[in-house]
């Protein structure tokens, strides 16, 4: 029963009974003798007569032309969305309905983020802090999806998803104490700004290593389900990082392993300054998915209703089948890939000008709520200098604060600190004695 | 004819015994009419070698209940059989497990714990350390084997870059402490370039990981419960020589040894030996070759965990002060590991027997 199951997910539930038989046959094979399930071993015949594949390794018909199947990138997996670029819903029963409180959550998150971009971008510029990543035009993509998981799903990223966190209520403070690496980091002040993660909210610390976290999240997914904890994981990543080795190995165990897992790929069309074009030949990543055996969507990103259905379903069933599902999120990089980038080298001015004035998250969810007579200028105008307001505020605070204690260079790297590691945190407590006014110890915690 | 027939059987059993690979690969009426036995051929010189050491067991320990003979693959089954029984959280993958393990080290286990608890997976060696990592990230026990540790290479930046680091770039929000990693590692006889690596060098300045690389059954046993209960990723390297080759007897209820704690095994006054694995048996040999032949008392030292490694022992406070011959390091060439040259690459006995000689006329 479990087979005839498994068959229809894998070949769709018509041809799934049909296909039962077929798998028996293949279990059958010189490989599946051996292999442990003696009570096939006692039905197993099959006639020479029957002209049948029976190689285990594929479920399908033979053929005798002799014809490779032509990959379609011309015209390649369509993409679902429900607004237009005005904002306006196409298809009405594709409207998620939702609330005026949560839409406002949406709309508030995004620009908030946007706000805290523009100064922390600013503020790296005048060498307050060493190094920022902004996320604008992909606010949609954070936002879209984190509104439609529980709050404890667990969630890897890479290092463009701060709009998941700020969707979590994640407080401006935090998000500026990691920047700037002061007492109040959580991380401690150990790595780079944006590398942000916080437990209580599921956020898993980002890593700079690119698809590290694709594998991992789906080994989390993987103890998930063995823990029955009604929670899936979701892992973000770029259409870059999917070249690596760790995104094919990640989609290949979570499909083998049958995992609750949903692969979120930003597809914003650079990688630093290599476009798509050489980044893959085929069509993007939603159409890999079928090769691993995962159900695969390609979304606009740019929608956040769009971005929001999908993942809502695609949590639903990864939940309920224990299974992983792919959606591939077109969107479009509006900033230069990080500070210490400017993108003008590699693409024009005006490129990036049609997506920040034609085909913006934030504007498309703005026009909708008005439309709807849920926002409107006044609002927008009080709404910008109030969320200025609070980032600044957090700001400050937030340059005024001293860097932890020097001490904490040494901590963290084991559960316990090894005898000789403490010996080195001795070395340097003396050699600051000795030789402190060499050192910034003024911005150190004493 | 009986004899040939009797030399083919004894082949295809020990190839049998040897790894699964070999397992239909020739069946014994093919060999009876090709293959006379090796003693016909009447030249000991091509004679497969016999191994470079010889396993010494240590006295049976009384301490921790009931014994069982076991060898060094059964013992780590008896560590594994443990820890899941224990923990409930606790799996173990890679490739290959399901059905017991290309070494045997997890026969039996799927059966008692069921396929969501042991378990196969793809053929990628990044994918099992990253799939680890994630497990333990939750907090759950994953015990992860990679087929050789000659493979372990893909998985370099998870373990290093990942795991190594989870807990301190996250300011110990997060943490894979509940991952090990086992692997067979070193010299067996044959294995040349690609069977027969010890890669623990490539780990051992990497902070945030454990390396520990057992001498024997009960060793094993003790130090992987260790691996698997402590708090911090762990990589722990099997010798695949000694898999059939040691045995012992060892407790079958769980107990630990513990980590970054090396062994005097021997007390001495003149040298100090340390090696770790496989070479523990071959130092242990010199040293008694050095008594007899040279009069020379030495210390041995079983090292057992190579990172975070005990310093202490090894170095007494001032120790290079009052060193009256140079630090002798006796290893394999600088070349990779050669096939049919391994005799004459390993650091045998006599070899390190050699260093000692001259180090004491230093």
């Amino acid at each position: 029963m479990a087979l005839a199951a498994r068959a229809a997910r894998v070949w769709g539930s018509r041809r799934g009974w049909r296909q039962v038989g077929l798998l028996l046959l293949q279990r059958l094979g010189v490989r599946g003798l051996a292999v442990s399930h003696p009570r096939w071993q006692q039905e197993q015949h099959f006639s020479s007569l029957d002209d049948k594949p029976q190689f285990p390794g594929a479920s399908a018909e033979f053929v005798d032309k002799l014809e490779f199947i032509q990959p379609n990138v011309i015209s390649g997996i369509p993409i679902y969305r429900v607004m237009d670029r005005q904002g306006q819903i196409i298809n009405p029963s594709e409207d998620p309905h939702l609330p005026q409180e949560k839409v406002l959550k949406f709309y508030k998150s995004m620009t908030l983020l946007n706000t805290m971009d523009r100064i922390l971008y600013e503020s790296q510029r005048q060498g307050r802090i060493s190094f920022y990543m902004t996320n604008y035009g992909e606010e949609g993509t954070h936002v879209g999806s984190a509104a439609a998981l529980d709050n404890t799903d667990l969630v890897f990223g890479q290092y463009r998803e701060a709009g998941v966190l700020m969707y979590r209520d994640y407080p401006l403070e935090q998000f500026m104490a990691q920047c700037y690496g002061n007492v109040n980091d959580p991380g401690k002040g150990r790595q780079m700004p944006v590398h942000y993660g916080c437990k209580e909210r599921h956020f898993v610390t980002i890593s700079s290593p690119l698809a590290t976290q694709i594998p991992q999240a789906v080994g989390a997914a993987y103890a998930a389900k063995r823990a029955n904890a009604n929670r899936i994981v979701i892992c973000y990543f770029g259409e870059g990082a999917a070249s690596e080795g760790d995104a094919h190995a990640g989609f290949n165990f979570a499909a083998t392993l049958e995992c609750p897992i949903i692969f979120f790929c930003r597809n914003n069309g650079y990688a630093i300054s290599t476009p798509t074009s050489e980044q893959y030949r085929g069509d993007g990543i939603a159409a890999r998915g079928p090769g691993y055996g995962i159900l695969s969507i390609r979304v606009d990103g740019n929608d956040v209703f769009a971005v929001y259905n999908a993942t809502k379903e695609a949590r639903r069933r990864a939940v309920a089948e224990n299974q992983p599902f792919l959606i591939e999120a077109m969107t479009y990089r509006i900033g230069h890939h990080s500070t210490s980038d400017d993108s003008s080298a590699y693409r024009s001015v005006d490129e990036v000008n049609y997506w920040d004035k034609q085909d913006h998250p934030i504007s498309r969810l703005r026009h909708y709520m008005q439309s709807r007579g849920w926002w409107d200028d006044e609002q927008e105008k009080a709404w910008r200098k109030q969320s200025r307001k609070k980032v600044m505020e957090a700001f400050e605070e937030a340059e005024r604060k001293l860097k932890p204690n020097p001490s904490l260079l040494f901590s963290d790297v084991y559960q316990e600190m090894p005898a000789q590691l403490r010996k080195q945190q001795e070395s340097l407590t003396r050699h600051l004695q000795t030789y402190g006014e060499h050192y910034p110890l003024d911005h150190f915690e004493k | 004819m009986a004899a040939e027939a009797a030399a083919a059987g004894r082949l295809w059993l020990s190839a049998c015994r040897a790894g699964g690979h070999w397992r239909r690969l020739c069946s014994a009426g093919l060999l009876r009419g090709f293959l006379q036995p090796a003693s016909a051929v009447g030249d000991a010189a091509r004679r497969r070698q016999l191994a470079h050491f010889t396993f010494q067991p240590d006295p049976e320990h009384q301490d921790y209940g009931q014994t069982q003979k076991m060898n060094l693959f059964q013992a780590v089954t008896s560590a594994l059989d443990n820890s899941l029984a224990k923990d409930p959280t606790a799996v173990i993958f890679g490739e290959d497990v399901a059905f017991g393990g290309v070494f045997r080290c997890t026969v039996g286990l799927r059966d008692k714990y069921g396929k969501d608890r042991v378990f196969n997976t793809p053929l990628c060696e990044q994918g099992i350390v990253g799939f680890g990592i994630g497990i333990a990230v939750t907090g759950a026990t994953a015990i992860a084997e990679i087929q050789f540790a000659d493979y372990i290479f893909p998985a370099f930046d998870q373990i290093v870059n990942e795991a190594a680091k989870y807990r301190y770039r996250s300011g110990d929000l997060f943490n894979c402490g509940s991952l090990t990693i086992r692997s067979p590692w070193g010299c067996v006889g044959h294995g040349a370039l690609y069977h027969s690596q010890s890669p623990e060098a490539f780990f051992a300045h990497c902070p945030g990981i454990k390396v520990v690389v057992p001498r024997s059954p009960f060793q094993a046993k003790g130090l992987l419960l260790s691996c698997i209960e402590d708090k911090n990723p762990c990589i722990f390297f099997e010798p695949k020589i000694l898999y059939r080759a040691a045995v012992e007897q060892v407790p079958v209820e769980p107990y630990n040894i513990p980590l970054s704690q090396a062994e005097i095994i021997q007390e001495g006054s003149d040298v100090t030996l340390v090696a770790w694995g496989t070479q523990v048996h071959v130092i242990r040999e010199v040293a008694s070759m050095a008594q007899e032949k040279l009069g020379v008392s030495c210390e041995v030292i079983d090292l057992r965990t190579i990172l975070p490694w005990d310093v202490d022992t090894v170095c007494k406070e001032e120790c290079f002060l009052n060193l009256e011959a140079p630090i002798s390091r006796v290893c394999g060439y600088d070349t990779p590991f050669p096939h049919i040259f391994e005799p004459f690459y390993i650091p045998d006995k006599w070899k390190c027997y050699d260093a000692l000689r001259k180090m004491i006329n230093y």
